[in-house]
């Protein structure tokens, strides 16, 4: 009779465990930021898997490794199903608008071999990098062919150069920028008519003292048998509203596998603090695959190392980071294209064929809203947002920095200095202290003189006190 | 009061050098206490150094931070000095002997103590622009530090000034020998150590 209640207990007991929602926060990946001293501090997480979808619940059969992924500047979603060489267009509620399997390219049927990039402007033309046919197509929305543009064609370009390009986007002038398989010379530019302009922003060479050194005392053949120093080739790129554009290198030794180019092809990109934006500050280095930009110089990179999306503000600082390889919802197998829109970030996953929303939580969207009105200077009304996120995340140093910097200029040196200090910004800190120096001198100055003077002349007064009687003394001690 | 007195002769010596280590040494006016005491404050004066100097010039990390490092930091090497320079000065006709060796060198520490109380309290109100002046205190006292070892390197063994630039020269190199005769010994006590061990193993697992 025990035994039979006491189970009866137990099951309802299980029972009830079961029933009870998972917390909130529980996600197959950790939160957590860099400090200023490189070490990783855990952080609330800023956004959690929602939903995914691959292509079977898409109606429209599996995806085979699918390349890349678009959202329009409407919320329609591009994937690019490189496998079965067709676009798929999915709508907010992700229900299967159309699928452009090929086009009409003057009389005959064309379609894409392996394409591996996707571009679609605010006007709707969809730009694919198609892959092994070695060309651009541009398609317009309803997915009819308007042209094609081949390779690029000039004298600087050499006999055995291949032209394979794999990604592609189109700025608001229409001008076109490739990223070429192999290609090093940085990105291949086509004005908007399809004519090549030139190469822009090649990495720089980098080298090794050591290698170097090898080099200069080996013989001719030897020589010819080392690796050559090539420059980096870019991976991925994607572009701003301003036109600036973003490209990623895979290169696990470079700080600066980010690049932000302005036209003439210089890298502008800022990174303030100590930190470049270089993913986990870890041995094995993160490699990063793709970027996004959104908006307020906000950008998200993905990692194919650990499968993490790295999210950096305009000073290249890390707001958070999601993500993770594994097998649940909400991490990936081979992440290949990150893009977001609104509040969700999506990311592509070439092996599993599936794409995964990721929606914001309470604290990424704090973070997300100070970050915005602290990067257009607005300072106290992101302080207050800053504060919120304190009381979630009292590890957060860029809010500590951003209360710091509105007090500096509500005036408040001193509580300035706390937090700045606490965000371990030295640059404010040192001004917030150059104001709070003057401001107390002005108030303390007098006090301080009159001490001072006060206390040299009592101490000349005792000298004299002092001394007189033991010279008296010793005149006294002559005469006697 | 004789300890005021210790104090006010190492002031001293840290401004009329050349008299002060004379008296030094054919005085017996240097104190070994005085010496250690100096040895003693130093430590201390950098551990506060590292812990509260203003936070625009401070680039520690406040968890990393550990007082007994500064052993390793400031009394280890001067341990070091003395003994790498009493061996070799006793081969090269130095006049010095251990005791004066280690009170030479510990009042030539005296202008790091002075310099840097001060330039700790100063560094708290200074801006980032105005750090270069924290930093060439800083590098004025290490450069007091260094004319006075030299100036009393030089009366304690009574050596010219080539032949004293040279044995300051080669007590670093002794130095950097006796680290690497120390490491190697350690090395070979531990090999022998495990080697007792791993026989005692052996027997134990047998019989």
């Amino acid at each position: 009779m025990r035994i039979k209640s006491s189970i009866l207990v137990l099951v309802s007991v299980l029972l009830l465990v079961s029933l009870c929602p998972r917390p909130a926060g529980a996600a197959p990946y950790e939160g957590y930021t860099y400090s200023y001293w490189g070490d990783a501090v855990q952080s609330p997480i800023a956004y959690l898997p929602s939903r995914a979808i691959s292509g079977l619940e898409a109606g429209t059969g599996v995806w085979t490794a699918p390349g890349d992924l678009f959202v329009s500047a409407e919320g329609l979603l591009y994937v690019l199903d490189s496998g079965n060489g067709r676009i798929v267009v999915l709508d907010k509620e992700w229900k299967t608008l159309r699928v452009i399997e090929g086009f009409r390219n003057g009389e005959k049927k064309d379609s894409f071999n392996n394409p591996e990039g996707l571009f679609v402007t605010d006007a709707g033309r969809i730009y694919v990098a198609d892959t092994e046919n070695r060309r651009l197509v541009e398609l317009d929305g309803t997915g009819a062919f308007v042209r094609e543009i081949g390779a690029p064609e000039a004298d600087v370009i050499g006999a055995g150069f291949e032209y394979f390009p794999r990604k592609v986007i189109v700025d608001k002038a229409g001008r076109i920028y490739v990223v070429g398989r192999g290609v090093y010379e940085g990105l291949i530019e086509f004005d908007s008519d399809g004519q090549f302009t030139g190469f822009m922003g090649t990495n720089k060479v980098q080298f090794d003292p050591v290698d170097l050194f090898w080099k200069s005392v080996s013989t001719k053949e030897q020589r010819e048998k080392m690796v050559q120093f090539i420059p980096l080739e870019f991976n991925n790129v994607d572009v701003d509203e301003d036109g600036f554009i973003y490209t990623t290198t895979v290169d696990k030794k470079t700080f600066s596998p980010v690049k932000r180019l302005n036209p003439s092809g210089i890298d502008v990109l800022r990174v303030s603090g100590e930190i470049p934006p270089i993913g986990d500050l870890s041995r094995d280095r993160s490699a990063f695959i793709d970027i996004d930009v959104t908006g307020n110089g906000v950008y998200r990179v993905l990692d194919s190392t650990r499968g993490r999306v790295f999210t950096y503000n305009e000073d290249g600082k890390l707001l958070y980071v999601i993500g993770q390889l594994g097998s649940q919802l909400g991490t990936f197998k081979n992440p290949a294209a990150v893009e977001s829109y609104e509040n969700a970030i999506y990311v592509l996953d070439r092996d599993l064929g599936r794409i995964t929303e990721f929606t914001v939580t309470q604290f990424g969207s704090m973070v997300n809203e100070a970050n915005t009105l602290y990067s257009s200077g607005k300072h106290d009304e992101a302080a207050k947002l800053w504060r919120e996120v304190l009381k979630l995340d009292a590890n957060y140093e860029m809010a500590y920095v951003g209360i710091g910097k509105s007090l500096l200029r509500q005036g408040e040196y001193k509580e300035a200095m706390t937090y700045l200090k606490l965000g371990n910004d030295r640059e404010y800190y040192s001004k917030a202290l150059g104001k709070y120096r003057r401001e107390y001198m002005r108030d303390y100055f007098s006090l301080y003189m009159t001490g001072i003077i006060a206390v040299l002349l009592g101490g000349y007064v005792i000298v004299r006190l002092v001394k007189r009687p033991r010279k008296e003394g010793r005149v006294q001690d002559a005469v006697s | 009061m004789p300890f005021l007195k210790d104090i006010k002769y190492s002031l001293h010596v840290a401004v009329h050098p050349f008299d002060g280590f004379w008296d030094l040494k054919y005085e017996n006016k240097g104190k070994l206490r005085m010496a250690l005491g100096i040895l003693m404050a130093l430590t201390l004066t950098m551990i506060v150094k590292r812990q509260y100097v203003g936070y625009v010039v401070n680039y520690n990390h406040p968890l990393a931070l550990n007082s007994i490092n500064e052993l390793k930091y400031i009394i280890f090497p001067f341990l070091l000095w003395c003994l790498a320079n009493w061996s070799l000065t006793t081969l090269m006709d130095g006049e010095g002997k251990f005791g004066e060796i280690v009170i030479t060198t510990g009042y030539a520490l005296l202008p790091l103590i002075l310099i840097n109380i001060p330039n700790i309290l100063l560094s708290n109100v200074i801006t980032l622009r105005e750090a270069s002046f924290y930093h060439l205190l800083d590098a004025l006292a290490t450069l007091w530090f260094v004319w006075l070892l030299f100036i009393g390197t030089m009366t304690v063994h009574q050596y010219t000034v080539l032949k004293t630039i040279t044995t300051m020269l080669l007590t670093l190199a002794v130095a950097g020998i006796i680290i690497f005769l120390g490491l190697l010994f350690f090395n070979l006590i531990q090999q022998i150590v495990s080697f007792v061990y791993t026989v005692y193993q052996e027997l134990s697992l047998r019989g």
